[in-house]
């Protein structure tokens, strides 16, 4: 027990400091069975710990909720992605056996979930003390940004060097993206909207992460044409008429 | 005879991963048994996008993606082989053959890699239009990846051609490109539901 629990401290450690040597761990496939356990109870215990700082300013149901999801999303992803990095990776460089592909993607989540888990006070207090919603959104991006390079980092040594290496890395982002973006998606609320009374666990399936990110563009443009219409369609759902627009209004009382 | 058997056993010593992607497998019912594979692999895909709508949806789909990667290999690979003939091109049929059954090899482990990843999307993304777009990023990226095998693998062997034999060749590869790319995506967009084909 003191051995397991010292030699995960070690890969922890490992995990943090140097990923060169985790990154060769993988290439060569040696010794594998610690840092794949590592890995994946950083995951869970640094996925939990900031999903529950997340949803913490909602109450400690959603905080539960939360911290719950996190790790579900993160390890849902990688089942879904793990099988296209290993042909990614066999067709664009060389085929590696698919436990050391799977090995290297855990070892970098695992050390992307540590990062947020040092993110994890600072994050919580932040958002107690100062941040609003959208506020909070954007601080969670950031943690997310940092925790990827992390992981990027352990990635990029852990394939053939040089240009294939970089162009298999940049296909497994190209591929974890629009993946771990939709996953998280079907899992959310991690936050909670304030506005919302009661906490649910999931929310209604309603679009996709990419026609968000595609309204949220728009909207950071200062477009709202696509809101406007979203609205007035709701509003002729619910009175039967169509919405009079405002320089209409303004018109019938001069 | 112990030369046979040294690659037999070099050829059981790969993975299944490794058999797919390497560069010759000596013997054409190989090359055939790799083809095969190559297309059994890409319908996982095609399972994949059928999960939107389900019920026969899902053997059209399974039948229409490895058929436009089919298409290619049989109509498309037999044709450019005469071309680079007439141009005296230093291919032999068995190389253009292991270079093709290679490529389409690819083209279906990279799909069947890219099926979980299609599955979720096309199941959970509610405007078919997104869903359509997100399945058929997957098949473009596994066809332009086997499509780059079987240009590389082929320009390969025209390295060591005279200058005029080379520009021949080249020029056939390219517009075989054009040609492999037109003749897939009007097979999928024919065949497969979820682009409004076979509906």
């Amino acid at each position: 027990m003191n051995r397991d629990v010292t030699e995960l401290l070690t890969v922890t450690n490992e995990l943090l400091r140097s990923p060169a040597s985790v990154a060769e761990r993988c290439r060569e496939d040696s010794d594998l069975r610690p840092l794949v356990l590592g890995s994946l109870l950083a995951i869970v215990v640094g996925g939990a710990l900031f999903g529950a700082a997340l949803g913490a300013p909602r109450g400690a149901l959603q905080a539960l909720y939360a911290g719950v999801k996190l790790p579900l999303a993160m390890l849902a992803a990688l089942v879904v992605c793990a099988p296209a990095f290993h042909v990614l990776n066999a067709g664009l460089a060389t085929p590696r056996p698919f436990r050391a592909i799977v090995a290297l993607t855990l070892a970098a989540t695992g050390r992307a979930a540590l990062v947020l888990l040092g993110c994890t006070p600072g994050l919580w207090l932040a958002m107690d003390v100062a941040l609003g919603y959208h506020q909070a959104v954007l601080a969670a991006a950031g943690c997310y940004l940092l925790a990827g390079i992390a992981a990027f980092g352990v990635v990029a040594r852990g394939l053939t060097p040089g240009l294939t290496g970089m162009m298999t890395s940049l296909a497994f982002v190209c591929v974890l993206l629009p993946v771990g973006g939709q996953t998280a998606w079907m899992l959310r609320p991690f936050l909670g909207r304030p506005a919302q009374q009661e906490v649910p666990f999931l929310r209604a399936r309603e679009s996709s992460f990419a026609d968000s990110v595609m309204t949220s563009a728009w909207s950071a443009a200062g477009i709202y044409s696509r809101i406007e219409h979203e609205a007035r369609e709701l509003d002729e759902g619910v009175t039967g008429r169509s919405r009079v627009p405002v320089e209409d209004r303004i018109d019938a009382f001069r | 005879m112990a030369g046979v058997a040294k690659a037999l056993h070099s050829a059981q010593g790969l993975s299944f991963t490794e058999r797919l992607v390497a560069q010759s497998l000596q013997t054409v019912v190989a090359e055939g048994a790799r083809a095969t594979w190559g297309l059994l692999l890409a319908a996982t895909y095609g399972v994949a996008l059928g999960t939107r709508s389900g019920g026969a949806e899902l053997w059209q789909h399974a039948l229409g993606v490895p058929a436009g990667l089919a298409s290619v290999a049989l109509v498309g690979v037999p044709s450019l082989f005469v071309f680079l003939a007439l141009v005296d091109a230093p291919i032999s049929p068995t190389g253009a053959l292991s270079v093709a059954t290679r490529a389409l090899s690819v083209s279906g482990l990279m799909l069947a890699g890219l099926a979980p990843a299609a599955a979720l999307f096309v199941t959970t993304i509610d405007s078919g239009g997104i869903a359509a777009l997100a399945g058929g990023v997957g098949l473009l990226l596994a066809g332009a990846i086997g499509l780059v095998h079987l240009l590389n693998g082929l320009s390969r062997q025209l390295v060591q051609a005279a200058p005029v034999v080379r520009a021949g060749g080249n020029a056939a590869l390219a517009v075989f490109a054009l040609f492999a790319v037109g003749l897939c995506l009007r097979v999928w967009w024919a065949t497969l539901p979820l682009f409004g084909g076979a509906s």
